[in-house]
């Protein structure tokens, strides 16, 4: 591996990683890839996603490619479309909403099922996002009630964020890059 | 949390709270974006213990948000855009008493009250009367009483309350309330929407409200002025509107005289009336049908002109009712509250879902909550909230749920079996036939004259206990009560005829002196009213200290004739009292 990646770091190219970003509506995907891009390439205002929306950021050794899909229920069953090409998945969850974490468990589930995602050890990020609002609820309790413990086939770590200020999201797409990162060699 | 019920999967329970304290019916609970901000919140008015602690109960996600006391009971509750002002921020109408009280940003904002019905002019008279000095209470109670039987116009509630006083609280009554004018409210008992000018999601709706007084008005959404009055021929329980005030409009009432009326524009008279065989509990509009649920456990389906289309049983009493509406899918359902603790949905008369719940549901609303559409937002009996989302893959197939052949089809008969003997047993008539019958009929003559001599000598000596003159039909029982060596004899008399009573009559025993001691061996009868039974009782001792027990016979004789009309003949038990000395 070593030898592999100072060939890459010394042609001064970068692998390239396609990203899912899932969760429900109103779950802040879209402000997380936002907060992860370099600040003089983010946006100020946020507006709901359409569709899905392609997104590109770098870390040290990796650029990823991001299909941040929209989390409205109308647009859900687009998701499916873009499993095959997901690498690794980030799912962003809002902790605050304590209502539809059920809903949320729903869509992990099915996605979890889907024969494009079953039988491939894909890493799986989730934000536990929101955590700035006050009666959010812990990473812990988010990922008692998502039952994250019965993923046992693919690598999976929970962070609490807020990505209003970006608390949390670099600890997530590090883990994210060494999971990718083991898996290749 | 979200573990498969009865309804196959189909809804996400994303929340349950029993003790949430929450007593409510479905005229009660609306859905609304309250902020302006795309989170819908649920609006409740609550109806605490019924006497006190009437709430408006707001709550966002699975959280109480705000709480304010309400006046008086609510009887309806609706959430409605006023004006056009942006930001869309929709008011709530809660309908208590004769009043519409208007919450805006849930702080009260217009209070609207009902005009008052006019007062018979001749009870207004007597009042004045009263206040002038003219008369005493005692002739203002006659003279309003004649009122009360006469005139059309009925009284107010003063002078029903006068009415009904005690005559020494009448003067302290009608000093205290004489100085006042006489005014007739009416009280609200239903309230809808309907749209102003636009079928828009956030047009600007007018209040629709059924009154006692057996109206419908339609209020202004701004000015809060009465813009049509129709009236019914029934006080109306339950309301549904649709279309537009300015283009056309339907309103579906049911009312307490078990009618459902449809109003329409331009008519101040119902133009449509269905007839129900029992009473309506849920009144609900899918697309252009109405269904209702009525109190004989069914549900029928109507067209708006008021044709009957379907019926189906339910297999429960309905408690509540409401519409699922979800525009995204192009699907329109009717859910059902039962008694059983079920919430059916259905779809005409399929049975599409079925929803156990840990309670029995009072009210049912269906509609977007926070941010998810198909949200099914129940309240239990026990004051409890239940949350359940509908699955985004959730696929309602129209079969029918009752599939195949009813179940008794299935079910073997219990035919015996026959064993070798009954085989052997056929034989033997097959071979011996005509000397089978021929003896059977030898010994079916004997037993008739053997019947008929037996029957004869019973007649003769009135040995039977019913008596078949027809000049004195009487029935005859008798009873022994006791463990001795005293015991309690009781004969019960009737006299069977149709209006004829007998007179008469007495009662004589025969036993043995040897045994039993009897100290009225002669009793004499009352006369005897048809119909009636007449326990007629005396007491026996038993002297014999042998445990020997004899027959007792009783006749009951008509004075002066000889011959007994009734026999009875009692078995006397052991008397156990001297056995155990």
């Amino acid at each position: 591996m070593g030898l592999f990646d100072r060939l890459i770091g010394w042609l001064g190219l970068k692998k390239e990683v396609n990203i899912l970003c899932l969760g429900l509506d109103n779950s802040g995907k879209t402000t997380i890839i936002n907060k992860l891009k370099p600040n003089n390439a983010q946006t100020q205002d946020i507006v709901p996603t359409i569709g899905f929306s392609i997104e590109k950021f770098k870390t040290s050794s990796l650029s990823f490619t991001v299909f941040d899909m929209s989390g409205q229920g109308r647009y859900r069953n687009l998701w499916e479309h873009y499993y095959k090409e997901g690498q690794a998945i980030i799912f962003v969850i809002d902790s605050a909403d304590k209502l539809r974490m059920v809903v949320a468990k729903e869509e992990l589930d099915t996605l979890l099922n889907h024969p494009d995602i079953k039988h491939r050890r894909i890493p799986i990020l989730f934000f536990a996002n929101k955590m700035d609002v006050r009666d959010a609820l812990s990473s812990v309790k988010v990922s008692q009630l998502l039952c994250l413990d019965n993923i046992k086939d693919k690598p999976w770590h929970i962070c609490a964020t807020d990505a209003l200020r970006g608390d949390g999201l670099q600890e997530g797409v590090d883990w994210l890059q060494d999971q990718i990162k083991s898996l290749r060699t | 949390m979200s573990e498969v019920s009865g309804d196959g999967g189909k809804w996400l329970d994303a929340h349950y709270d029993p003790v949430a304290g929450l007593y409510t019916f479905s005229s009660c609970v609306d859905l609304a974006d309250l902020s302006g901000d795309g989170e819908s919140r649920l609006v409740v008015g609550d109806l605490g213990s019924g006497l006190s602690g009437m709430k408006l109960k707001v709550f966002q996600g699975t959280a109480l948000l705000s709480e304010s006391t309400l006046l008086d009971l609510p009887t309806g509750l609706v959430a409605f855009f006023m004006d056009l002002h942006e930001p869309r921020i929709p008011a709530v109408a809660v309908a208590s008493g004769p009043c519409i009280y208007v919450y805006k940003n849930l702080r009260p904002y217009f209070k609207f009250t009902l005009p008052g019905l006019e007062v018979n002019p001749v009870e207004q008279d007597v009042w004045q009367q009263v206040k002038e000095g003219q008369i005493d209470p005692l002739t203002m109670k006659e003279m309003l009483e004649g009122i009360r039987k006469k005139a059309d116009v009925p009284l107010s509630v003063r002078s029903l309350r006068f009415l009904s006083l005690e005559t020494d609280e009448m003067d302290e009554f009608v000093q205290l309330h004489k100085q006042q004018p006489i005014k007739r409210q009416t009280v609200i008992t239903c309230v809808g929407t309907l749209k102003k000018s636009t079928a828009d999601e956030d047009g600007v709706s007018c209040l629709v409200i059924g009154t006692e007084s057996s109206n419908v008005y339609v209020l202004d959404p701004e000015a809060f002025i009465i813009l049509s009055k129709m009236s019914l021929p029934a006080p109306p329980t339950m309301i549904d509107v649709t279309g537009q005030f300015d283009v056309e409009f339907r309103i579906t009432v049911a009312c307490r005289n078990g009618n459902i009326y449809i109003l329409r524009r331009d008519s101040d008279k119902p133009k449509y009336s269905m007839e129900l065989s029992s009473h309506p509990v849920g009144l609900v509009r899918v697309g252009k049908n109405v269904v209702v649920g009525c109190t004989d456990e069914s549900l029928q389906g109507f067209t708006q002109k008021g044709k009957k289309l379907w019926r189906t049983t339910l297999p429960a009493p309905i408690i509540t009712m409401a519409a699922m509406d979800l525009p995204t899918r192009g699907f329109q359902g009717v859910l059902v509250g039962l008694a059983n603790c079920e919430v059916h949905l259905y779809r005409d008369k399929n049975l599409l879902s079925n929803i156990k719940t840990p309670d029995v549901v009072t009210s049912i609303c269906f509609g977007r909550y926070g941010r998810e559409d198909g949200t099914l937002i129940m309240t239990t009996k026990g004051g409890g909230l239940m949350v359940k989302i509908l699955k985004r893959t959730a696929i309602f197939d129209d079969r029918d749920g009752t599939p195949g052949p009813p179940l008794a089809q299935s079910v073997r008969l219990n035919v015996p079996k026959k064993t070798k003997l009954y085989v052997d047993q056929t034989l033997r008539e097959r071979e011996n036939g005509v000397a089978m019958h021929r003896a059977f009929y030898m010994d079916l003559s004997r037993m008739r004259l053997a019947a008929a001599k037996a029957y004869v000598k019973a007649l003769e000596s009135s040995l039977t206990p019913m008596s078949s003159s027809l000049s004195e039909p009487l029935k005859m029982n008798a009873v022994v009560q006791g463990l001795g060596p005293t015991f309690k004899l009781t004969l019960n008399m009737q006299n069977t005829a149709a209006c004829r009573p007998v007179m008469n009559l007495a009662i004589s025993f025969l036993y043995d002196e040897n045994l039993y001691r009897m100290r009225t061996p002669y009793l004499r009868i009352p006369l005897l009213v048809p119909g009636l039974i007449y326990p007629v009782e005396t007491l026996v001792e038993c002297t014999s200290d042998k445990g020997i027990s004899d027959i007792i016979k009783v006749f009951v004789l008509h004075e002066g004739k000889g011959c007994p009309l009734l026999t009875a003949h009692i078995n006397m038990p052991v008397s156990e009292g001297l056995m155990l000395n």
